[in-house]
């Protein structure tokens, strides 16, 4: 009779949950909370060997409920976190974390500073790898919050150098703030992962002291180290430090060469295509090419007025210039069958026209380049253009059937 | 497009993955995942940090109790798939699953019987009619001639009988004879032999048990939703199936009002399959829709204006069954096909069909399902191909180099065990690089610039995995919402993001991906089920099956009015219906006081019918839900005029042996039987049981005085004499002062026992009720015998002011032998009537002049015993044998 005891108390015990979850789907704080305490009482007897115990479930709606309830205040959740954190031993850190995020986004920056160093000195038995993976966590974490603090420090003495005299507490304030964070960030970002903030944070305290090749170390490991996955910002910062370092071209471009390759759709790309075209390399130009088509095949981009305009503007230049046809014929070979479907439809035409002038000027010139006079969307936009007395349309008219020669060598 | 200028942080890791897997009930509650900087605070002194989830989301509130129908049900009537109870061998379903064993025993013998009964010609043509003129079926004995050549099956028929009769039973082995049989003709009697065809059956079997337990051809559902064009006009296209077999595509025009309102007759199409999915998407202002079934996918274009007729335009025939089919939302008549054999095509309108991938193995792991995905990404050349294991990305251009992963179930996405992919979707139309991919566990959102690390997680927490979804982009800066459907269980969940939107000027504020205010549960269609009135059972039952049918398909429609936007939520059944619910956006970002919504939803409450008039509103609602269900009947009612009706041959019901039982008693039965119907035609009472008077009653023979002579030999002497008439006088006040000698003894005896009635009284109506309750729960032998229930006891002399008094005791009319349970029993009238028939029959005995006791609370007694007596029921019962009854 005991086994059947258990079996009842455990469907009741799940009754329980499904009214809580149907309350908690149907925003029904108030009924959530009257029956989670009832199934309070699966505490007492918790013969369940699933992975999630029933204090894990008591901590996760209890959680929600304090979120939304309307009577519940900040003291409450406090209250209840701390309770939650004696419950299990091994989710101990996994809830001292969400503790600290819900004080982070209260804006409670103080208390979340005391409760991660709280988490950082517990210590019980030996970890397994996900508590590893959470006190490292919480550890960047510090190491974050003593960064602001620091850069808060730092503003605070570069008013004051501004002002003529210097704080020697202040300053030394602020070196023990960047001797903690460095120690907990440094640590963080060895770890495959995505640490956008970590990283940026480690680099302008590094940047700050002067330690540029450490910054360079870091940047490089974390852009091409391939354990880290492919994340396009870790190349964006290596590209800004760069930058920020007066670095030559060579380099620049080639760190969005990389960028480039792993994400040729990056906002990036027209900052490198400018800066190809502009190169007097021949075959830096040629990538500029490349670079504005492969980003103008984006649905992203279909309507971006700047990018149409690069592609317009180094068309135009090599139409005029009548050399390298052959590298427009090449990018156009592997897109004719479906750019003008998807760029240089009437429908476009239309709804460009009446939507963005200049977007569709510069659409109007490369498709009546690449298409020919009589293409659709030439047609529509020139005729337009022309009925409306625009100056830039007719000349764009003129300008197309003096070079429709160029359209049939490209399309030949 | 820009990507946001730093995620939130998460760990990266590669391999299998690590974290234990299965459902786990609270999963998606109560954590905020990470944080990052950011928000509106950021210039300022103080940090400000925004979670990952549980940022506050828009409010959208349900409009009404219950989703409301659509379109009136299709004529005909609807034939539900199989339900688990019709493959599974007997009971062993719900044990089985109880025990959590995945493993039911299918019914194979039972599903061969039904090939061989229902396809006699295919099973055994040829054979069957060699050797017909050698089969005997009759009753009679062979004469001699014949018994050479022809062998007697009545017999064998006997044998397969009482063996079904006998099923489960573990003395099987016994039918011999059966056994001897089949040994003899298991090799050459079937048309198909033996082995193929029980391999194709059980082939067939164990398809249908998966699909009943896990359905993947309905992936991406079978509804569309055309919107309006921008010209500002609220009519939309409903794109949906219908008709008994789901083989007619439909494009309904529905106007947008307050219920979405069909307008005018559809535009329909008949198919030679099943429509699994129906997929849209808008190209330069015309829509194209993809239409899957088994073997054949077609396409249509609707020309933007409305009111302009669906234009068909190409169909492919597949020699596997195709897995999915997507339309591309960058190029007019371009679509994506996968079939189960693993290929996947990309299919131009124009220029045919240009195969991707051919590959029958998963891509990173090995997993028996032959289901595969496809859809489209940012770059209109670029297709993800997904199977149960992940996804990958594919230049159409350069197949075989191009390609990149996008989802690995792992360690990279922080995966469960056993997970598996069962929906990607491409978010296009919120951002143009974003990736939805739902499992059975979790949604994903990923970012194609970022692969194999999902840019956002959540455990969805539902029942059966999300086999629909539907995106409704918010303009930028706004929420996006996400609808996720699941098929057997209809639910249907209401999901926020807020994704980095790629409209704004340069320089705008670029926040990673983060989950926007809590996951809402929308009505299912069966959730209307308890607003409605109640029907007659088999209707209710007609109607709760019909409204529980899993779901096909979702769609949804944004409509704005000015300042007020609502979202229209479609859900499409297997039956064909076509439901829809409305959500109201809260402008205010407060919360609301919670009361009001906990009432407005609060289960058990029926604002939809019980108060049709407080709001305009719920009135056409309810108007439309009492069209509906007319409709419904309507089409219930149809086959019974239309089909063949299905009859029963009684002879195989019973041997002729059987009917020939005894026939003595049933005359005087069916006599009563008449009398009851009449008299309840009528409406009429029967004051006695006596059969009718055809003949006057022979008078009691008890009643003669014992010591005179032979009457008979007497009125002959007396008419001999001439006197007759005088005999005749003297003879009838005789009798009658005999009758009254005989009541008034009666009499006495009774006033003798009513001593003892306050006591006994109570007893026997107390044992009335526990003779009934033991009855009713049919629980067996009561601690009453049964054979003598105490109320209809027939011996002479019952306990006195029992309600039984009312039929005279010393005769034991026919009432009591129609009263006594057993005796109804035995009569074969259903338990649940005999109760009805004795309460009716007593009420009538009222007017019968005998019961000199008053009534009315006796006749109560007899059915509902009061407070007390059932709490002084318990206690004597056992008592009974000391009180000498």
């Amino acid at each position: 009779s005991s086994h059947e005891y258990k079996l009842n108390f455990r469907k009741s015990k799940e009754a329980c949950l499904s009214y809580i979850q149907d309350a908690l789907l149907q925003k029904q704080w108030k009924r959530a909370a009257e029956f989670l305490t009832c199934y309070v009482e699966s505490l007492e007897k918790d013969y369940s060997r699933e992975h999630v115990g029933p204090s894990e479930m008591i901590w996760r709606i209890g959680t929600e409920i304090l979120w939304h309830h309307s009577q519940s205040s900040m003291k409450d959740f406090n209250c209840f976190m701390e309770q939650m954190k004696t419950l299990g031993v091994k989710r101990y850190l996994k809830v001292c974390l969400e503790h600290v995020f819900h004080l982070l986004c209260n804006g409670q920056i103080d208390e979340a500073y005391q409760n991660l160093s709280l988490a950082e000195s517990w210590r019980f038995g030996e970890q397994t790898a996900i508590q590893d993976k959470e006190m490292k966590l919480i550890e960047a974490y510090r190491g974050l919050l003593d960064y602001y603090s620091w850069s808060k420090q730092k503003n605070v003495l570069l008013e004051h150098s501004e002002d003529g005299f210097s704080d020697l507490a202040v300053e030394r304030e602020m070196h023990s703030y960047f001797r903690k964070a460095a120690v907990n960030l440094k640590e963080i970002i060895k770890i495959p992962g995505v640490w956008d903030v970590f990283v940026k944070c480690y680099v302008d305290l590094l940047e700050f002291y002067g330690d540029h090749n450490e910054a360079r170390q870091v940047l490089n490991e974390y852009a091409y180290n391939s354990k880290f996955p492919a994340n396009p910002n870790a190349h964006v910062y290596l590209y800004q430090f760069l930058k920020r370092q007066g670095e030559s071209k060579k380099s620049l471009i080639s760190a969005l060469k990389i960028l480039h390759d792993i994400v040729p759709s990056h906002e990036l790309m027209i900052d490198f295509n400018t800066m190809l075209q502009k190169s007097k390399k021949r075959k830096k130009r040629r990538l500029g090419l490349e670079v504005i088509f492969a980003v103008l095949d984006y649905a992203g981009w279909k309507e971006n007025a700047k990018a149409w305009s690069c592609l317009a503007r180094q068309v135009k230049k090599i139409v005029t210039s009548e050399k390298h046809l052959d590298w427009i014929k090449q990018e156009w070979n592997s897109r004719k069958d479906w750019w003008p479907a998807f760029h240089f439809s009437r429908y476009l035409a239309k709804r460009n026209w009446q939507e963005n002038r200049s977007l569709s000027y510069e659409k109007a010139l490369v498709a009546g380049i690449l298409l020919g006079k009589d293409c659709k969307y030439f047609k529509y936009v020139s005729h337009q253009g022309c009925k409306a007395q625009l100056k830039r349309f007719r000349m764009l008219k003129k300008f197309v059937n003096r070079h429709n020669p160029v359209y049939l060598r490209i399309s030949g | 497009m820009e990507f946001p200028a730093a995620l939130f942080p998460s760990y990266f890791g590669a391999g299998p993955p690590r974290e234990e897997g299965g459902p786990a009930p609270a999963a998606g509650w109560g954590e905020h995942g990470q944080v990052l900087e950011g928000g509106p605070g950021r210039r300022q002194a103080q940090q400000a940090f925004v979670p990952r989830r549980g940022a506050t989301g828009e409010r959208w509130e349900a409009a009404d109790a219950a989703a409301v129908p659509v379109l009136l049900p299709s004529a005909g009537c609807w034939i539900p798939s199989p339900a688990p109870q019709d493959i599974v061998y007997r009971s062993g379903l719900c044990k089985k699953l109880r025990a959590g064993k995945s493993g039911a025993t299918l019914d194979f013998a039972k599903q061969l019987g039904h090939f061989f009964v229902d396809h006699p010609e295919d099973a055994f043509g040829s054979l069957g009619q060699l050797l017909h003129k050698n089969f005997y079926l009759g009753n009679s004995k062979l004469k001699r001639p014949a018994r050479n050549s022809t062998i007697r099956m009545t017999a064998l028929v006997e044998d397969i009988d009482r063996l079904e009769a006998r099923r489960g039973c573990p003395r099987q082995h016994l039918a011999s004879r059966l056994r001897w049989f089949s040994h003899l003709c298991r090799d050459w009697l079937f048309e198909v032999p033996l082995g193929l065809l029980a391999d194709c059956l059980h082939e067939e079997l164990m398809q249908q048990w998966s699909n009943l337990l896990f359905d993947d051809s309905l992936t991406g559902g079978a509804l569309a939703w055309l919107p309006p064009d921008d010209g500002g006009t609220s009519v939309g296209r409903l794109v949906h199936p219908g008709g008994q077999a789901m083989n007619h595509l439909y494009f309904q025009d529905v106007m947008l009002e307050e219920l979405p309102r069909a307008r005018g007759f559809p535009a329909q199409f008949e198919l030679s399959g099943r429509i699994r999915q129906v997929a849209a998407a808008r190209v330069d202002g015309e829509d194209f829709v993809g239409v899957r079934s088994d073997y054949h996918c077609g396409v249509w274009r609707v020309p933007g204006r409305t009111g302009a007729a669906p234009i068909p335009l190409q169909v492919i025939r597949t020699d596997m069954p195709a897995s999915c089919l997507t339309v591309s939302p960058h190029l007019p008549g371009e679509l994506s096909v996968c079939t189960q054999s693993g290929t996947v095509y990309l299919w131009s309108v124009e220029t045919g069909l240009q195969q991707l991938r051919h590959d029958a193995q998963t891509m990173f792991f090995r997993d028996h399902s032959p289901w595969r995905w496809s859809d489209f990404t940012a770059h209109p050349r670029v297709l993800s191909c997904a199977d149960r294991t992940g996804l990958q990305c594919l230049d159409a251009r350069a197949p075989k180099k191009c390609h990149f992963d996008l989802f690995k179930v792992g360690e990279e996405a922080g995966c469960q065990r056993g997970e598996r992919v069962v929906l990607p979707m491409y978010l296009g139309r919120a951002h143009p690089s974003q990736y939805l991919v739902t499992t059975q566990f979790s949604v994903y959102v990923l970012d194609e610039r970022l692969p194999l690390v999902p840019v956002l997680k959540w455990a969805h927490m539902m029942k059966a995995p999300p086999l629909f979804a539907h995106l409704m982009p918010g303009s930028p800066g706004r929420s996006h919402q996400v609808l996720l459907g699941a098929s057997r269980t209809q639910e249907l969940l209401l999901l926020q993001y807020r994704g980095n939107f790629w409209d704004v000027s340069s320089g705008g504020n670029q926040s990673a991906c983060q989950l926007a205010g809590t996951p809402q549960k929308l009505h299912s269609i069966a959730g209307c089920l308890q607003h409605l009135p109640t029907q007659l059972p088999h209707r209710q039952h007609l109607l709760q099956q019909r409204l529980t049918a899993p779901a096909a398909g979702l769609a949804a429609a944004l409509q704005e009015d000015g300042p007020h936007k609502s979202m229209l939520v479609f859900q499409l059944s297997e039956a064909g219906d076509v439901f829809c619910q409305r959500l109201t956006h809260k402008a205010a970002q407060a919360p609301a006081p919670p009361s009001r919504d906990e009432a407005t939803t609060a289960p058990g409450s029926s604002p939809l019918f019980e108060a049709p008039a407080s709001s305009p509103q719920g009135l056409a609602a309810a108007l439309r839900y009492r069209r509906w269900l007319r409709a419904l009947s309507r089409s219930f009612r149809e086959p019974a005029r239309h089909t063949w009706h299905p009859s029963l041959s009684q002879r195989r019901l019973f041997t002729r042996r059987d009917l020939e039982g005894p026939a003595g008693p049933s005359s005087l039965q069916r006599q009563m039987h008449q009398r009851l119907r009449q008299a309840m035609r009528e409406g009429v009472l029967i004051q006695r049981w006596e059969p009718l008077a055809v003949q006057p009653p022979p008078l009691p023979q008890t009643l003669e005085p014992a010591g005179g002579p032979d009457p008979l030999s007497a009125r002959l002497t007396a008419a001999w004499a001439g006197d007759w008439e005088q005999w005749w006088e003297e003879r009838t006040s005789f009798s009658v002062a005999q009758r009254q000698r005989a009541l008034r003894e009666r009499r006495r005896r009774q006033k003798r026992a009513r001593g003892h009635q306050s006591l006994s009284a109570s007893f026997t109506s107390s044992l009335t009720y526990q003779s009934e309750l033991s009855e009713l729960s049919d629980a067996g032998p009561a601690l009453l015998s049964p054979g003598r229930p105490p109320t209809l006891s027939q011996d002479g002399s019952p306990p006195a002011g029992s309600p039984a008094v009312h039929s005279p005791p010393t005769s034991p009319a026919p009432e009591e032998a129609l009263l006594s349970s057993q005796s109804l029993r035995c009569r074969g009238i259903p338990k649940e009537r005999r109760k009805t028939l004795r309460d009716y029959l007593s009420v009538l005995a009222e007017g019968a002049p005998e019961p000199p006791e008053p009534p009315g609370s006796q006749a109560s007694q007899l059915c509902i015993p009061s407070q007390s007596q059932l709490s002084s029921a318990s206690q004597p019962r056992r008592k009974r044998p000391r009180m000498g009854f």
